[in-house]
């Protein structure tokens, strides 16, 4: 687990410093807000799989929920998936 | 005139709406079984259309045809093997986009293709329009719009099919998705490398396994590895060569550049062909998850609607039941009355009638089961289930996944066996198989009738939902324990479509519901007759003939002397015969082939309170779970044969503590589900699981009943 609960991240609590050129994890995203996907670490299985399903550099998605501590809801491309926190740390974003 | 025959394969995303339009084109004219080699389940169907014999068979539902799943080798294997005559795609129109990518990666395959514009009644709804005769000629492939929950267009979509089979000409010129120079070129390196190396490359097409090569597609690289031999080793190089390239080139990974490639392809044609008049409109769906998968609310609701799921299924069903229950007994009498006393009519009551009989009663339960899992199914709830449930499955080791698969098995343990394969990776599969035994499977909740009416008639509820959260809590417990000891290691990460809430329709839900329960009903038909029999067979033979060991007759003749002299009232003379026969009947049961079974085994489960008896019944059970009722059933039927009108339960109550019932149930939840799950097991996950699954459940109920008896008893 990540230093921060997303509860904390995702209240209004204010967002998380912007690292690395404004670069952040799907993790740090911040409910409602839209973000751009940067750059996807699975691994060639699993972003083949992700790809499938939308999630693709430049793509803009928003995170319309998530479950405390649990998975998040993003929706992308006009889906809505939930996505594990693991997975949602090896994907990079950027708010735009 | 007799029709040519064609096969159609169906494909398209999951909650595409796929399986409705497989309903709207074979209705009920279903056949499920499975895919040759592996358990993913194959649906096809037959239609007659314009003097042609359609074979209709549905694929899996995949978002691509790489080889992340099962389902997608399933699904690809099938096209380029089985060859479809046509492959109908069917696309979600108000998701265009990502519904194409699954058409666009057919198109490449070179697949005979018909797409079938579905929703498009949601999709105009929500302001989208679509030019769908620009996008099928650019495609160059007929499509056609869909609204499978109102069962327009099949006729069409056949149409449509039976012009593409009977103009018969290949097209030549396939769509072809370019990749962009850089791609390109390492594309026309691995083709030249494919020739050198004289690859057979049959039933494929060069440029398809290169690009393949490229997204390092597992099935594809097996293949090519086992085809081209010693040689594999340049193309490898190639490979890997033309990876690296493209990786340092354009910073991303070539599947990566690929999908995007696609995407671009995709963009590029819905850019002339599409108007989305009103976007991000907050739509119901939203709505409804704010509260459904609410952070607070969430988990409250869920529990909420899986206790109405069980009222619904239990409080609902007794109903039904009492009526079958009573039908039964009216054909019992029925058959005793006709056919004269005497070997044919016991197998006929006893055997049949009790055994089968007693699966059947229970099928209203089965029947709203399946509906209401139908229902959470189809409705989009199902999903979001296994998303609120997720934090809480990961801390016992297991997949927000992982729970659709455990709540089936509270149905039945063969499909939610089946049900596990939504898991990708083996471990989490092998986990959830592995403890979904826990998840008390209808079969056995006949048992927990029995028993708990019989000696609980008060609490009778109580007493079975506890047998069900002692499951539960077993569940968790062997899920932490086998993820500590046989499964260790990270467990697959969790990405899962939660699909836009819809009402679902009752056709696609009775259709469901009727597959299940059908599945039910022939289990009765089949095993559970073939075990009733033998059970039968077990019980009655060898038959004692005059070797009593006591001379009962004279007894018997006693009494009826005293009767006549005056000494006892009728009603004493009943009661003092019943008596004596009740001892004879069981010294023929403890004479037959089961009480011989039941007696030698019998010291085993001593320790947890069991008798003969119920050691017969519970190696019945090993059959399948439902049979130990009628196993019991017979037991005392035999028993109570001359006209002692007492029920099964109370021949229970007055047989046994209500320790021991309790302790019964306890047992026959805990150890493995039955035979027809056990071959399920199997086929899932290979010979050396499944006696692994034999042997812990087992000694599991037996270790738990012997603690319950054991300290147990000190209270009583």
């Amino acid at each position: 687990m990540r230093k921060w609960s997303f509860r904390h991240r995702g209240g209004d609590a204010g967002k998380t410093p912007p690292i690395n050129n404004g670069i952040m994890t799907m993790t740090d995203a911040v409910q409602g807000e839209k973000y751009r996907i940067i750059k996807i670490n699975g691994g060639y299985r699993l972003n083949s799989r992700l790809c499938a399903m939308g999630f693709i550099p430049n793509e803009i998605f928003y995170v319309s929920g998530a479950s405390r501590g649990g998975p998040l809801c993003i929706v992308v491309k006009g889906t809505k998936f939930a996505i594990g926190r693991g997975m949602a740390e090896r994907i990079q974003i950027r708010e735009i | 005139m007799i029709g040519k025959e064609i096969t159609i394969a169906l494909s398209g995303n999951p909650n595409s709406g796929k399986t409705t339009i497989f309903n709207n084109l074979t209705g009920l004219r279903q056949h499920v079984g499975n895919y040759p080699g592996v358990t993913v389940e194959k649906k096809t169907g037959v239609i007659k259309y314009k003097g042609y014999r359609i074979n209709v068979v549905d694929l899996p539902g995949i978002y691509s045809l790489t080889a992340y799943s099962l389902e997608e080798i399933v699904a690809r294997n099938f096209i380029i093997d089985q060859k479809p005559d046509v492959v109908v795609d069917i696309v979600d129109s108000s998701n265009l986009e990502r519904n194409l990518y699954l058409a666009v990666q057919l198109m490449e395959l070179g697949a005979p293709l018909v797409l079938a514009f579905n929703m498009t009644d949601v999709a105009k709804k929500s302001g989208k329009k679509i030019d769908i005769s620009f996008l099928s000629e650019l495609f160059g492939i007929p499509i056609i719009e869909t609204v499978g929950s109102r069962g327009l267009g099949s006729d069409e979509l056949l149409e449509a099919v039976i012009k593409v089979v009977s103009s018969r000409k290949r097209k030549e010129k396939k769509v072809e998705v370019k990749y962009g120079e850089e791609v390109e070129n390492e594309i026309g390196k691995i083709i030249s490398v494919l020739k050198e190396e004289k690859v057979p490359v049959l039933k494929f097409d060069a440029r398809w396994i290169a690009v393949k090569l490229l997204e390092q597609d597992r099935d594809v690289i097996d293949t090519i590895k086992k085809e081209s031999g010693p040689e594999y080793s340049k193309i490898e190089d190639a490979v890997t060569g033309s990876i690296n390239h493209i990786t340092s080139i354009l910073r991303d990974t070539p599947e990566i550049i690929i999908a995007d490639g696609r995407y671009g392809f995709i963009n590029g044609a819905l850019m002339e062909a599409y108007k989305e008049v009103d976007p991000g409109k907050l739509d119901v769906s939203e709505k409804i998850d704010r509260v459904l998968t609410n952070r607070i609310l969430g988990i409250p609701i869920f529990v909420l609607i899986i206790w109405l799921m069980f009222q619904f299924v239990f409080t609902l069903g007794k109903y039904p039941m009492g009526l079958i229950e009573l039908g039964f007994e009216k054909l019992s009498v029925l058959i005793t009355e006709i056919v004269p006393q005497g070997l044919i009519s016991s197998l006929l009551v006893d055997g049949i009638i009790g055994g089968v009989g007693g699966v059947i009663t229970f099928t209203p339960n089965i029947i709203l089961l399946f509906f209401a899992i139908a229902l959470l199914e189809d409705s989009g709830y199902m999903a979001r289930a296994a998303f609120v449930m997720d934090r809480i499955m990961h801390k016992i080791g297991l997949h927000g996944k992982s729970f659709i698969p455990l709540i089936i098995g509270f149905g039945c343990t063969v499909p939610a066996y089946m049900g596990s394969r939504i898991l990708e990776n083996r471990r989490d599969r092998l986990v959830t198989m592995h403890i979904n035994t826990f998840m008390s499977c209808g079969a056995r909740l006949p048992v927990y009738i029995l028993f708990a009416g019989a000696f609980f008639p008060a609490i009778a509820g109580n007493v079975i939902f506890s047998i069900y959260l002692i499951g539960v809590l077993m569940a968790v417990i062997m899920a932490r324990v086998l993820r500590a000891t046989r499964f260790r290691g990270e467990s697959e990460p969790f990405v899962m479509e939660l699909p836009s809430y819809r009402i679902p329709t009752l056709k696609g839900i009775l259709i469901h519901t009727w597959e299940r329960t059908w599945m039910y009903i022939k289990k009765a038909g089949t095993i559970i007759l073939a075990i009733s029999i033998l059970m039968w067979m077990l019980f009655t033979f060898p038959m004692i003939g005059n070797n009593y060991s006591t001379d009962y007759k004279g007894q018997v003749n006693e009494v009826e002397q005293s009767y006549q002299s005056g000494e006892i009232t009728e009603r004493e003379l009943d009661e003092s015969i019943a008596v004596i026969e009740a001892k004879m009947a069981g010294e023929r049961l403890a004479n037959s082939a089961a009480g011989r079974i039941g007696r030698f085994l019998e010291p085993v489960f001593r320790p947890l309170g069991f008798d003969w008896k119920m050691v017969v019944a519970t190696i019945s059970g090993i059959a399948a779970k439902e049979v130990v009722v009628s196993t019991i059933g017979t037991l005392y039927s035999i028993q109570e044969a001359n006209g002692q009108s007492n029920s099964l339960k109370t021949a229970l109550y007055k047989n046994y503590h209500p320790l021991v019932g309790y302790n019964f149930m306890l047992f026959t939840l805990l150890y493995f589900p039955c035979m027809a799950g056990m071959v399920m097991f199997r086929k899932e996950a290979g010979t050396k699981e499944m006696l692994f699954q034999i042997g812990y459940t087992f000694l599991l109920a037996w270790a738990i009943s012997f603690l319950v008896f054991q300290i147990g008893r000190l209270f009583i």
